[in-house]
């Protein structure tokens, strides 16, 4: 019974998964090399907003080195210490805010100071998280691993694409480490909250879009809020857009949720009952953490104390498959996966248990 | 006959004996008598209850997790350590005679034993050199300080302590021995009592210490041992944090596994590959955890490997017959001793054969090694011989048996480890009656083979050593083999194919053929193609609208089936699929894509039209929203039925609405599928799942009423008990989660626990540690967290040791002992400057903390660490130079010091001066404006503009007129960096090892190289010469003076130049008076003379007094000296006495030899 090592080097290739290798690197203090970065297309290297994120990883940690081949086509990181503090970062327009906070939230629990980042870009969009649902979804999750005195994502300003012009203050405390999780009972939807926006043009519209997704969702259950978000003048950005985010509760704590953004020529009626179908599909899937969660989980699973940590989720996604085997590469770190024996034999839930790898956040000072 | 079970004990219900019984138990209950111990007075039950009540929370202790599991906990580590000569290797050797009845004749390297049902123990003897204290502080959880009693405490003992303190401190138990030195009764009591004191005020009061009077046959005496081993057996551990947070192993085994070709063409310069082997302790350990041994460096782990237990529990079997497993239970494992015959050295197995090498003697027992030299002489015909007789074929089809031929094949891997097998198979045996043939084992030759001399014998062994060693005990065996018949399923993916490929054939019996992963986003969107078809084709299809909800239902479930099949943990971390593969519906083609890569024109287009589609591959969080793929939820049905998962639909709901659809793949090829996969629970029936579930509730609610029923209060816990109560909750967690786990699944996801016994095998060992290796050092491997492989600037609590006698001085090398390490850096000391600055301190300050950084690799903060300024044993004095803890890790310091700069008026108009030879340059200047200036005299100032004229000339102001003469300077902080300077202390790579040498300072340097220290001239402390300063004497205008007032008026008088009155008379005294004056005049003279003369005397009389003190105070030194001498006299004596014993013991040993 044998198993072998792995160098203290990382190396990966392609630009896919970017963000969680370069979050695995530094929280592992282990250096990575990526290369074959989009070394086959007609544009290559990185692009402004991958580029950007690098800019901000080195600006959130102390002692850093980042090298960028002449071509862009590969990286090597040699990572600090995560420093935290005061940081503000201007993102530019090719991507959303969620792109830049999602590692963001995964480093500043275990960063030396707590962290007070102001984001300045593109609030919502429909590739990324929007800056609602990482406030209302995503640090939630973080409360599971006992990170929430002084947890806060505030929306000071909203930005629709393609001109931005939002702005998200976001401040984490830092811990000592991570509790371990045991979330294996998925529970019963108990209720549904959503965020309707609609910024630059009509707020009648952030109206239809609730009706429209209360004719879906109010059969199923009678405690459904759904607010009408309202940003006026200079707190909403420079482009119109509206959309709707919606998340689903379960009796012990389990977190839904779907979104979906305005595209022109759409009707708000329509986004809203994309919006209210996806998260019927979520919730269809089961499980105790959502599809765009599983990764920030699974992570602090990770970054556990010593002890087994369990975690009921559906089918992984192919961004989690490949963050599960990033792991195993960077931590040594393997998660037991066995399918759940679900009370509905329709569903796909499996049961994701690892031993927690004992993380402790170094970097914080007792001076 | 013994496996029979015996009949249990049945104690009698009736008769006199169990009416006796009965009397005793009840006369016990009749004895206490409650009021006794009542209280007489309300004052004094509360005055008792306060006690008690404090007594209860000194019993309470922070609750740490302990990661040592309790069913198969690691020996526990016992230290033997103190001072040369004071009987340490005695009562080792005592012990291990009274734990396993064996004598060991030469105690190197630790010795594990089985010391109880649950429990063994490894005994390790520290040598007097610092390294091996520090290394065993580090490790040892019970440490046995052993104290000369006729002596008294010595150095290295509080030195020890210290090191003990700083590391987390063990249980320590003090052995007091040489006592029948002391002849006197009185004395000896004396003496024991001086040193309980000490030991006392050192430890804590009440710390148990030992009294071990002289030696019999070489061993202690019986009964003290046996008391000992009691005491060491009812040993509480607490975890200590620094060793429950990292896996470490002390190494009871060494072996070189570099081939000899290399080292002899490298002439044994070559970097080794070394495996260590020993019991895990502390925290699991995981492949991939760089790991470090102290007096080596850091290490990469190659390979891990677990091997059976070499000195094993008693199972339950042999505590059931312990009659028989008497001697059995009496285990061993000291490879680097002489149990059993075999000696383990880094490169070779040494023999202990008793007698000379013939067969026939077989009334002598044999023991293990014996025995394989024995049977080597067995051997007949040579190996090539008998691989040509052999019939052994490689493969199947091959024609030829196989032959020998002059250079080894790869191939034959396979009968190698065979033979090896066998081998350990002997050892297996031999075990057993390993400690028979002990007790004659006293003057028997040694044997030396060598691994090159023997080929027969050791080209097995020695080459099979490149392979993974695989000990077999029976239990691990199995495991073994079953494990590699999984492997080899899933290692290849063509085998993977051929298994997924039937599955398919059961799917497309089924009827409905699936989209493959044409698009990656696609994993979600399952319809057939027919329904793609009606899609694209036309609105109308009123009948593919109706059953669409059924039809997309009906697919979700099969496609979550078929999820819920997968072995995900094969897929993810065994295959080499693509994420989108893994969760495409059909994995078949996929598996043939990923199989044959290289020559698949196909995958290549592929991979070009996914660089061409962007959006695809985007490191996106959220997934499209396709209004198609939601087209399916406008139906009711769909709609309604995932009503059981809100809190408003009941709770069978869903279950039933599965449930029609179960039944109608019933008939399809699911089930037989199912039935095959016993990883898939059987479907349940509805009914009994039902029932289940309403049971399940039931209990629930009747628990929570019985809680509140019976004990309100019982049910909350204070705060210790809660978290106690969560911690052994997780535990069990812990535990149950990975047992029916298979052993290299397990090690894979949770690493090797604490207790096993494993095999490390490190690469790129330096070659020094093999070629100078020592048994009698300890080696540590200690596993280190990822945090603490990367270097930085750690910031440190230090405090210089009172005992230590000098101070200690910024960017002089200090070494220090923190985590696993030990290493020579150069600190910077610091101190909190008001809060505002880190401020560098020149030397650190007495009696107090200061701060400390230098560069080196990072530990967790709040580790404790010791510092030396050197770890040579000729040093002298207290060499335990600081002690403190870890703040704080960056990559970057804040230190500053102080400069001042400094420049003189040339120009001052009222409040504003031209200052110059301040800066060099307009630039310099440029950077200072705004900057606080001052004058000595205390005047505050404003640097404001640079000057054009001088250069390096500006103007500034201050809140008052300055003086040509005033100095002014510029208070600014410099900030500065600690020397980025790592040195490991390598003394296990010294062949002697206590005399490793680091950085020297300067001084030493030059005191060594005869160099004369420089000298500035600017330097040098010259007389300060200062000019004494004239003031011109103050003038007032003759008209100004008129104008004052009388008071402020100048007021100067000429002097007198009249006579006085007196001055004019002359006196003339009358003869009577002239007479009394005479008199008055000879009376003082007579008087002067008397005191004149008193006082000679008394000089006199001192002088003589002095002479007197003087020659006693000479007759008094005399007698010290001639104390001092016998003192020294008799402690040389006893010093000579020692070194000759310890000679003696050598030269008896030598004797023996020869």
């Amino acid at each position: 019974m044998t198993s072998t090592a792995t160098s203290s080097i990382l190396s990966f290739s392609g630009h896919q998964y970017l963000r969680h290798r370069l979050v695995l690197s530094i929280l592992s203090a282990k250096t990575v090399k990526i290369d074959k970065i989009r070394s086959d297309d007609k544009n290559p290297g990185l692009r402004d907003y991958e580029v950007s994120l690098l800019r901000l990883l080195e600006r959130v940690t102390n002692g850093t080195v980042i090298e960028i081949s002449v071509t862009g086509t590969a990286i090597l990181l040699k990572p600090g210490i995560i420093a935290g503090g005061a940081v503000t970062h201007e993102c530019p327009l090719s991507r959303s805010i969620g792109y830049f906070l999602e590692p963001l939230i995964m480093l500043a629990p275990f960063a030396k100071k707590p962290l007070n980042l102001t984001l300045k870009g593109i609030t919502t969009d429909d590739q990324d998280l929007s800056a609602d649902l990482i406030r209302t979804v995503t640090l939630p999750h973080l409360q599971l691993f006992g990170i929430s005195e002084g947890l806060e994502l505030r929306i000071r300003k909203r930005g629709s694409p393609p001109l931005g012009g939002g702005e998200v203050q976001f401040l984490c405390p830092i811990v000592k480490q991570a509790k371990t999780l045991n979330f294996v009972e998925p529970g019963k939807i108990k209720r549904i909250r959503g965020i309707a926006h609609a910024v630059r043009i009509s707020p009648q519209f952030s109206n239809r879009m609730i009706e429209a997704s209360r004719s879906v969702l109010n059969r199923y259950i009678p405690d459904i809020y759904l607010y009408s978000d309202v940003y006026k003048g200079e707190d909403s950005g420079k482009s119109p857009g509206y959309a709707l985010s919606l998340l689903a509760e379960s009796t012990t704590g389990a977190i839904h949720c779907a979104e979906a953004t305005s595209k022109p020529g759409t009707a708000p009626e329509d986004i809203a009952l994309l919006a209210s179908r996806a998260l019927l599909v979520e919730v269809r899937r089961g499980g105790c953490v959502d599809r765009q969660h599983q990764t920030v989980v699974l992570m602090m699973m990770v970054l556990g104390s010593e002890d087994v940590g369990k975690c009921r989720m559906g089918e992984p996604t192919p961004r989690t498959i490949q963050f599960l085997r990033d792991v195993r590469d960077t931590f040594g770190t393997s998660f037991k996966i066995v399918p759940a024996d679900s009370s509905s034999p329709g569903t796909v839930e499996l049961i994701y248990s690892c031993y927690g790898t004992g993380y402790v956040n170094a970097n914080r000072s007792l001076a | 006959m013994e496996d029979r079970p015996h009949k249990a004990h049945r104690p009698s219900q009736s008769g006199a004996k169990a009416e006796k019984k009965k009397e005793k138990g009840k006369e016990k209950q009749h004895g206490f008598n409650e009021k006794a111990f009542a209280p007489r007075s309300g004052r004094r039950a509360e005055k008792q209850g306060r006690r008690a009540a404090e007594r209860d929370q000194t019993r309470l202790h922070v609750p740490l997790v302990n990661r040592t599991p309790d069913d198969l906990p690691p020996p526990v580590v016992v230290a033997i350590v103190g001072p040369p000569g004071v009987g340490k290797t005695t009562l080792m050797k005592s012990l291990v005679r009274r734990y396993t009845k064996q004598t060991l004749n030469e105690v190197k390297g630790p010795v594990t034993v089985v010391s109880g049902k649950k429990k063994r123990i490894t005994f390790i003897e520290c040598n007097n050199d610092l390294n091996s204290m520090i290394d065993v502080g580090k490790v040892a959880d019970l440490v046995l300080l052993m104290i000369d009693g006729s002596y008294g405490f010595e150095m290295e003992t509080f030195e020890f302590l210290n090191i003990l303190q700083s590391h987390g401190f063990p249980k320590v138990i003090g052995i007091l021995s040489h006592l029948d030195l002391i002849k006197k009764a009185a004395t000896l009591r004396a003496t024991k009592k001086a040193l309980k004191k000490r030991f006392w005020t050192e430890i804590y009061q009440g710390a148990k210490l030992f009294y071990l009077s002289g030696v019999l046959n070489g061993r202690y005496p019986d009964t003290e041992i046996l008391n000992l081993s009691r005491f060491i057996g009812v040993m509480k551990f607490r975890p200590l944090v620094f060793r429950n947070s990292h896996p470490y192993l002390l190494a009871d085994r060494l072996e070189d596994l570099t081939p000899r070709e290399e080292i002899r063409k490298s002439n044994g310069t070559c970097d080794r590959t070394v495996t260590v082997y020993g019991y895990l302790r502390g925290t699991n350990l995981r492949m991939g955890t760089k790991v470090h041994i102290p007096g080596v460096g850091d290490l990469e782990m190659k390979s891990v490997s677990m091997l059976g237990d070499p000195c094993p529990l008693p199972d339950a079997d042999s505590e059931k017959r312990r009659k028989l497993s008497e001697k059995k239970k009496l285990l061993i494992h000291a490879p680097m001793s002489d149990v059993g015959g075999v000696v383990y050295d880094k490169d070779a197995v040494y023999i202990n054969v008793p007698g000379s090498f013939t067969r026939g003697n077989t009334d002598v027992p044999q023991g293990e090694g014996e025995r394989m030299v024995m049977d080597l002489q067995d051997v007949r015909s040579t190996l090539e011989d008998r691989v040509s007789r052999s019939q052994i074929k490689l493969f199947g089809s091959s024609s030829k048996p196989l032959e020998a031929g002059p250079s080894r094949l790869p191939d034959q891997y396979g009968d190698e480890e065979d033979e090896e097998d066998e081998d350990m198979d002997e050892e297996e045996g031999s075990d057993d009656e390993e400690e028979d043939g002990w007790s004659e084992m006293d003057e028997e030759d040694e044997l030396d083979f060598d691994g090159v001399e023997d080929e027969a014998a050791e080209e097995g062994a020695d080459q099979g050593r490149k392979t993974l060693r695989k000990v077999n005990r029976d239990r691990e065996r199995g495991m073994w083999t079953s494990h590699q018949g999984r492997e080899v399923d899933y290692a290849d993916s063509d085998s993977d194919l051929g298994e997924v490929g039937d599955e398919d054939e059961g799917f497309q019996g089924f009827g409905s053929r699936r989209v493959h992963f044409d698009d990656d986003e696609d994993a979600v969107d399952i319809q057939s193609d027919d329904d793609v078809d009606a899609l694209s084709d036309g609105e109308e299809a009123p009948q593919w609208k109706s059953d669409l909800a059924s039809k997309a239902l009906l697919s979700y479930q099969q496609h979550s089936k078929r999820a819920q099949r997968k072995d995900w943990i094969k897929l993810i971390y065994s295959s080499s699929l693509t994420p989108e593969q893994i969760l495409s519906e059909d994995p078949s083609n996929d598996v043939v894509d990923s199989a044959k890569p290289t020559d698949d024109d196909f995958f290549t287009i592929k991979s070009e039209a996914a660089i061409g589609n962007e959006d695809h591959d985007d490191d996106r969080s959220k997934p499209t929203l396709n209004e198609e793929d939601f087209k399916e939820w406008e139906e009711e049905e769909l709609l309604d039925s995932i009503r059981g998962l809100f809190i408003t639909g009941s709770s069978n709901e869903t279950a039933e609405g599965e449930g029609d659809y179960e039944d109608m793949e019933g008939g399809g090829d699911f089930e037989d599928l199912e039935a095959g996969d016993n990883t898939e629970k059987a479907p349940v029936d509805p009914e009994a799942a039902r029932a289940a579930e309403l049971a399940a509730k039931k209990e629930a609610l009747k628990k929570k009423f019985d809680e509140q029923y019976d004990d309100p209060d019982g049910s909350k816990m204070d705060f210790y008990d809660e978290k106690k109560d969560e911690i052994a909750r997780q535990l069990q967690i812990n535990r149950a989660e990975f047992e029916d786990v298979d052993p290299e699944q397990r090690a894979l996801v949770e690493g090797y626990r604490p207790g096993t016994y494993v095999r490390i095998e490190l690469a790129n060992v330096p070659c020094e540690m093999i070629e100078n290796f020592d048994p009698t050092y300890p080696i540590v491997v200690g596993g280190l967290l990822p945090a603490e492989e990367r270097f930085g600037f750690v910031q440190v609590r230090i405090k210089r040791h009172r005992w230590f006698t000098r101070t200690l001085k910024t960017n002089d090398p200090l070494i220090f002992s923190l985590g696993w390490r030990r290493f020579q850096t150069i600190p910077i000391y610091s101190l909190d400057d008001h809060s505002i600055r880190m401020r560098m301190l020149k030397y650190t300050p007495e009696h107090m903390h200061c701060y400390a950084t230098f560069y080196g690799p990072v530990s967790l903060p709040n580790t404790g660490f010791c510092a030396f300024n050197s770890l040579s044993n000729t040093a002298p004095g207290f060499r335990v130079s600081a002690t403190g803890v870890v703040l704080d890790i960056d990559r970057s310091s804040k230190i500053v010091k102080k400069l001042k700069l400094t420049g003189v008026p040339y120009k001052i108009y009222k409040n504003t001066a031209f200052v110059k030879d301040m800066f060099n340059s307009a630039l310099e200047v440029a950077k200072f404006e705004g900057a606080n200036i001052r004058t000595v005299s205390g005047i505050r100032g404003q640097v404001k503009k640079a000057l054009a004229k001088p250069d390096g000339a500006f103007r500034a102001t201050f809140e008052d007129k300055v003086l040509m003469s005033d100095i002014i300077f510029l208070r600014a902080w410099y900030s500065i960096q600690p020397r980025k300077f790592y040195n490991p202390v390598t003394s296990l790579l010294l062949s002697d090892k206590g005399e490793w040498k680091g950085m020297r300072l300067t001084g030493q340097v030059r005191r060594e190289e005869g160099l004369k220290t420089p000298l500035d001239v600017n330097s040098t402390y010259k007389k300060v010469e200062r000019q004494p300063r004239r003031f011109n004497p103050l003038k007032i205008p003759k008209k100004l003076q008129a104008a004052l007032p009388y008071a402020s008026k100048p007021k100067i008088m000429k002097p007198q130049n009249r006579q006085t009155y007196m001055q004019k008379r002359a006196v003339v005294m009358e003869p009577e008076e002239k007479k009394a004056v005479a008199l008055l005049q000879q009376i003082k003279a007579l008087r002067k003379d008397q005191v004149a003369r008193r006082r000679e005397k008394q000089d006199e009389r001192k002088a003589a007094h002095r002479a007197k003190v003087a020659k006693e105070e000479a007759k008094k030194d005399e007698k010290d000296k001639e104390k001092r001498k016998e003192y020294m006299r008799v402690a040389g004596m006893k010093s000579k006495r020692e070194q000759e014993k310890e000679e003696g013991g050598r030269s008896r040993k030598r004797h023996k030899k020869d």
